[in-house]
């Protein structure tokens, strides 16, 4: 918007203290919704070496050593990959919850909560990657 | 100082409904105003006597392209005298009065009717009349609505915000008239209940200063426009081809789409309107109009 | 405003197939993560473990509905997102081209590499 006197972006979000649940929400979807669509691209360009192992000499593949299947245990053995799994299902657990609570918004439920419902969905979030990280973490040392 | 007094509230018909049902329903409405009571309650708790005899910290945003000294925006600090039942409105009027002339803000009513004094108090848009300086904390920041051109200290230019307003047509529109002269255009009881929270808009932009996707689309047409769309396409009175007349505008790109249910405008609006729930209710009924004609 | 009687505006069909994809998104992201860490652990994953499930056809199809309504649903976020913060003209088409090109190549890999485990290359 065009303005004499612009306060600008920067005061916007410094102002991010007055921010209430639902701008929350609004910023925590957008952001953990750009997180999975940047790992779904990553996710096919690492799947896509099935295409070389298919490919290639099946007897690699009987013991276990096509691309495919070393470049995922590869990846799998490393505790930074472990760690960003945990964040991915973080961010994919909240995008879920929230997004429920956005569907349930467009349906008109609701409405009144929807600020606990945020907090709740925030709450959630938190137990199920706890609940969840010694899943993750089997097997792997730093 | 103040005139204020507590806003009668809409006559709901003329005369009280008589049908038990219709008295024991809870409607939205009344719902609110459950809210609203407790609400009112909280505040009056809040002891009043803590700020009797002191001054209020006022610290109000200057701007003023067309004099020197004021082309820098800056924020001035103002120390009224406390009194009970003073309102922000109050508070600025008490400064410009006795303090500095040249002082420009709007008002005109002075109990939340006319819809010129929205300002962003403490963060948040709020209608200077309507704000007791008890409840807020001090020193008490006054600006200009965010997002809309400051013209001069806490005015700012509202062209863009009466355009969004004008452009979904926000007149009843119905060409049958009933026949007889004297005939009114009856509404049914139902229908004015469900029309009711839209009708109180005043026009102040508090809602579409605080959506931050009006900010960044001009073009959207913001809570206020959308909600009015809403109170003429929700009156059963309109005929049916008006009503998908008035969806199509709503369903415009930069409609009711671009609202990310993020209730910031719920939140500021003065005159309580579920602004949200009723885009999201347009939302649904374009959806629904679509589908029948595919 | 451009008068549309018989179908939908673009912003209304964007707008419900966002929440279409978004339900269908829930249930099977919720299975894939269960599936792949809970089930089967992530790290124990094998060419010949994975062919075995891509070769159930249920499964394939499931595998490539999901890569198609992710795409759709997270790239469409995406340009919303853009549009919210005013995004238009000559811009808005380019990022509109780009996005839905990138889409298309997303899912014609996806695609491809399914089928490569499935082995039916
Ligand atoms: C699994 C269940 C999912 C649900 C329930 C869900 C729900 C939603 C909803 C309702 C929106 C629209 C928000 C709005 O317009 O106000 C949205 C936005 C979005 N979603 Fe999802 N989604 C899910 C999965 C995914 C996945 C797998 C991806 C990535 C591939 C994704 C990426 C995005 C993106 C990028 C946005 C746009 C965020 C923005 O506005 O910037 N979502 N999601
Ligand atoms: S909807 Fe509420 S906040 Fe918006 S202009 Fe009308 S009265 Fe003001
Ligand atoms: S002065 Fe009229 S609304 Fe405040």
């Amino acid at each position: 918007m065009s303005q004499s006197y612009n306060r600008g972006l920067i005061e916007d979000f410094g102002r991010w203290k007055e921010f209430s649940a639902g701008m929350w929400a609004w910023i925590f979807h957008k952001f953990t919704g750009w997180m999975l669509i940047g790992y779904l691209f990553t996710h096919i360009a690492v799947l896509s070496t099935a295409i070389g192992a298919a490919a290639g000499d099946p007897a690699a593949i009987q013991q276990e050593t096509d691309v495919y299947t070393t470049t995922i245990q590869g990846l799998e053995s490393l505790f930074i990959i472990r760690v960003l799994e945990v964040g991915l299902l973080a961010v994919a657990v909240f995008h879920i919850l929230n997004g429920l609570r956005l569907l349930m918004v467009d349906l008109g439920i609701g409405l009144s909560a929807q600020d606990k419902s945020f907090y709740a969905s925030l709450v959630l979030t938190g137990i199920i990657t706890i609940a969840s990280v010694p899943t993750f973490m089997d097997g792997v040392t730093i | 100082m103040s005139t204020q007094q507590e806003q009668p509230q809409e006559p709901e018909s003329q005369e009280a409904p008589e049908d038990p049902e219709m008295r024991g329903t809870e409607s939205p409405q009344q719902e609110r105003l459950k809210e609203k009571e407790q609400g009112l309650a909280q505040e009056e708790a809040v002891d009043e006597s803590d700020l009797e005899g002191e001054t209020v910290h006022l610290k109000v945003f200057r701007y003023d392209p067309e004099v020197e000294g004021k082309q820098e925006p800056r924020f001035d600090d103002f120390y009224v005298p406390f009194e009970k039942g003073m309102t922000v409105l109050d508070a600025v009027m008490y400064a410009r009065d006795e303090f500095d002339s040249s002082l420009t803000f709007r008002h005109s009513c002075r109990q939340a009717v006319c819809g010129s004094d929205a300002f962003f108090v403490n963060g948040k848009q709020q209608l200077g009349c309507k704000t007791q300086i008890s409840e807020l904390k001090q020193p008490v920041r006054i600006e200009p609505l965010p997002h809309q051109e400051v013209v001069k200290d806490l005015v700012v230019d509202m062209d863009h915000f009466y355009d969004q307003m004008h452009a979904v047509e926000p007149y009843f529109q119905q060409e049958e008239l009933p026949d007889g002269d004297l005939e009114e255009q009856r509404q049914s009881r139902e229908n004015r209940e469900k029309v009711k929270m839209s009708t109180r808009c005043i026009w102040c932009a508090a809602c579409m200063s605080s959506c931050n996707i009006a900010a960044g689309d001009n073009e959207y047409l913001g809570p206020a426009a959308i909600n009015k769309a809403y109170r003429f396409a929700m009156d059963e009175r309109e005929d049916e081809e008006i009503k998908e007349h008035r969806l199509r505008i709503v369903e415009q790109e930069h409609g009711v789409w671009r609202c990310q249910t993020q209730f910031s405008c719920t939140e500021v609006c003065p005159k309580d309107i579920p602004l949200t729930e009723h885009i999201q209710e347009l939302k649904r009924e374009a959806v629904k109009k679509n589908l029948k004609f595919w | 405003m451009a008068e549309q009687y018989s179908s939908f505006s673009r912003g209304g069909t964007g707008w419900l197939l966002q929440r279409i994809t978004a339900a269908f998104l829930i249930v099977v992201l919720a299975f894939h993560f269960f599936q792949l860490h809970f089930v089967n652990h992530a790290a124990d994953v094998t060419f010949a473990g994975t062919q075995a499930r891509m070769e159930n056809v249920g499964y394939f199809l499931t595998m490539v509905l999901f890569l198609i309504a992710g795409a759709f649903h997270g790239l469409n976020g995406v340009y919303n997102a853009l549009v919210n913060q005013g995004l238009e003209g000559t811009q808005k088409k380019v990022v509109l081209a780009v996005l839905s090109l990138a889409g298309i190549a997303l899912i014609a890999q996806g695609i491809w590499v399914a089928v490569a485990m499935a082995g039916w290359t």
